[in-house]
């Protein structure tokens, strides 16, 4: 008897949305098949992008093999996010990590002229990510919304404690919500269900919290094979939004990464794989040459079926 | 359904100050509101009783026993208190509880025997609480008859399969449904055999005010799959009516979201429409959150 392969086709669509405006967009989602089924029916409108991250200051305990690339403009955010567009990037993420009270505490009107700033130089959509700090970037982040108006940034970490004031900015000024809970299903939706009691849904994107090969990258792995699961499978409306997966920073404190550059490349190349796999929509990375090696492992053309 | 009133337990602290200082009157209070709002049994939640353990333990079963003619259910882990207890009961009551530990089937399960009363036996075996049906079915298999062998027929024991909260991380939800499964297939595993939840535990971590509606909810599907107790909050006035059947346009809802039927919102209260969402979400079918009747 010839044997044939079963064929899946599901049902639930993950919702497709767009950061930047004018030339500068970026489509992520879309998707109504789980990672990588490529053998099943479905899409895959979009292929998994890649973002590099730039600090709104210079780093303090950044690896020297890391540093490299950005090596003559470390000290200027907006060179440094220049510099990301030689390396095929498709977003860059600008992480306002001076504003943290415990770093330098620096206030909300400077981070807000300076991702202006950034985001007009780059030829790239802009991710924002504040410091984490819930009280402080309910200061940094709406005040970066506000200056910002209209240029549908991704911004956060949106979180359970502020997401109703940061929430309100980001869509008061046309942009997106950048949805972080700390590993957890239940509360992923339960913040999602929270935001949709004012934004529509298509302005949110899931960050489950992604963690490091070695430092508990299964739990971030298993659940966001979830997501995409209860989104593809099951149309839980409150799971299909697209992933975001903020890796980098993870990897790169690892005492693995930090003691050569190869081992941080394969650090963050394989944590970076292991979430493409499970079905993150949008990575952020840090080193230039992790971002060359996935996208070629990924491929490009298998994605426009 | 057999209900147990939870309501005397020494982790609340007015029964806690109320046996310390000997006062008879906060007990006898609970267990007369208790017997009043129909319970079948008054759970007696004791704790260990390091103290002046035979003396306490028969003070608080007489001082329950002189206001209410209901069985009692003895609840401690010290097996001391216990048949001090169970010696001076006067109706036959449930030993609550035993389970596939070693120790308490060496200490509790014979003074089941001993004592010729009823008997609680969890699922709990010496590798902790089974988190799926099957390794349920197993140490379930074994504890009963191992108190078989005892002398202690099917129909004294209750089996309790131990309510996880169903707001636990990611994971809740499978254990609520491993729990409906459970009680669905017992009867065919031990015939004969009774059974009994913690039913609140249920909603543990859930927010405050919405716990009644997920405990509620949860013992009407229980119920169905052939539950036959639950120990619970008898003072819970729209619970108790639910349990005594006097609900049963709330309990029929239930069953047909159970079977998977699409229901049409337009036509229901939002009372209704919370247990229909409720159920949704203790069967699995839809993802849990704490919010999960805003969506």
């Amino acid at each position: 008897m010839e044997y044939k392969a079963p064929i899946e086709a599901y049902t639930g669509v993950v919702r497709e949305e767009t950061i930047g405006k004018g030339e500068k967009v970026l489509k992520i989602g879309g998707e109504n098949a789980l990672p990588f089924h490529f053998f099943d029916e479905g899409s895959f409108p979009n292929a998994p992008s890649f973002a590099l991250e730039v600090l709104d200051m210079e780093p303090e305990d950044w690896a020297e093999h890391l540093i490299e690339p950005f090596k003559d403009v470390i000290s200027d955010p907006v060179k440094w996010a220049k510099r990301c567009e030689d390396f095929d990037v498709d977003a860059v993420c600008l992480h306002l990590v001076s504003t943290d009270p415990a770093v330098k505490d620096s206030p909300a009107d400077e981070a807000a002229a300076l991702t202006k700033r950034v985001a007009e130089a780059i030829n790239v959509p802009l991710l924002v990510y504040g410091s984490g700090d819930d009280k402080k970037d309910a200061e940094v982040l709406p005040k970066v919304a506000e200056i910002c108006d209209g240029m549908n940034l991704l911004i956060g970490p949106v979180l359970k404690e502020n997401y109703e004031v940061v929430g309100k900015a980001i869509l008061e000024h046309g942009h997106l919500a950048w949805a972080e809970t700390p590993l957890d299903i239940n509360l992923l939706k339960e913040l999602n269900v929270k935001l949709c009691h004012f934004m529509p849904p298509e302005r949110i994107v899931i960050d489950p919290e992604s963690t490091a090969v070695g430092y508990g990258m299964e739990y971030s792995f298993s659940l966001m094979e979830r997501v995409k699961q209860l989104g593809v499978i099951v149309k839980d409306s409150m799971t299909q939004m697209p992933m975001i997966a903020n890796l980098g920073k993870e990897c790169w404190k690892t005492k693995q990464a930090m003691e050569n550059k190869e081992q941080g490349l394969l650090w963050e190349g394989v944590t970076a794989l292991s979430l493409v796999l499970a079905g993150a929509n949008i990575l952020v990375l840090r080193h230039p040459e992790t971002l060359k090696l996935v996208k070629e492992t990924i491929g490009g053309e298998i994605w426009q079926k | 359904m057999i209900i147990i009133g939870e309501n005397i337990h020494v982790i609340a602290k007015v029964v806690n100050d109320a046996v310390k200082a000997r006062d008879s009157k906060t007990l006898q209070d609970l267990a007369i509101a208790q017997t009043k709002a129909r319970a079948d049994y008054i759970d007696l939640n004791v704790g260990f009783l390091r103290k002046d353990t035979e003396e306490t333990m028969q003070w608080i079963v007489n001082t329950v026993q002189e206001v209410t003619d209901l069985p009692l259910s003895l609840d401690t882990m010290n097996p001391v208190a216990m048949e001090a207890g169970l010696k001076v009961c006067k109706k036959r009551p449930l030993l609550n509880s035993a389970s596939g530990k070693t120790d308490s089937k060496e200490q509790m399960l014979p003074l089941a025997k001993k004592y010729n009363c009823d008997v609680v036996i969890s699922v709990i075996n010496d590798r902790g609480c089974p988190p799926d049906v099957e390794l349920k079915v197993d140490s379930i298999m074994d504890t009963v008859a191992y108190a078989n062998e005892l002398g202690i027929p099917n129909e004294d024991i209750w089996v309790d399969p131990i309510i996880l909260p169903v707001s636990t991380a990611g994971e809740g939800q499978g254990f609520a449904k491993a729990s409906l499964e459970f009680t669905n297939i017992l009867q065919d595993l031990l015939p004969g055999v009774k059974s009994t939840v913690g039913l609140s535990n249920i909603s543990n971590g859930a927010p405050v005010e919405l716990r009644p509606l997920l405990n509620r909810t949860y013992l009407v599907m229980l119920g169905r799959n052939g539950l036959y107790s639950a120990i619970a909050d008898a003072l819970d006035e729209e619970f108790m009516s639910l349990c005594k059947g006097k609900k049963q346009d709330i309990v029929d809802l239930i069953y047909r979201t159970m079977d998977g039927e699409e229901i049409d919102f337009s036509s229901l209260s939002q009372e209704e429409i919370n247990y229909v969402k409720t159920t949704k979400v203790l069967t699995g079918e839809v993802l849990y959150s704490d919010a999960w009747l805003e969506s």
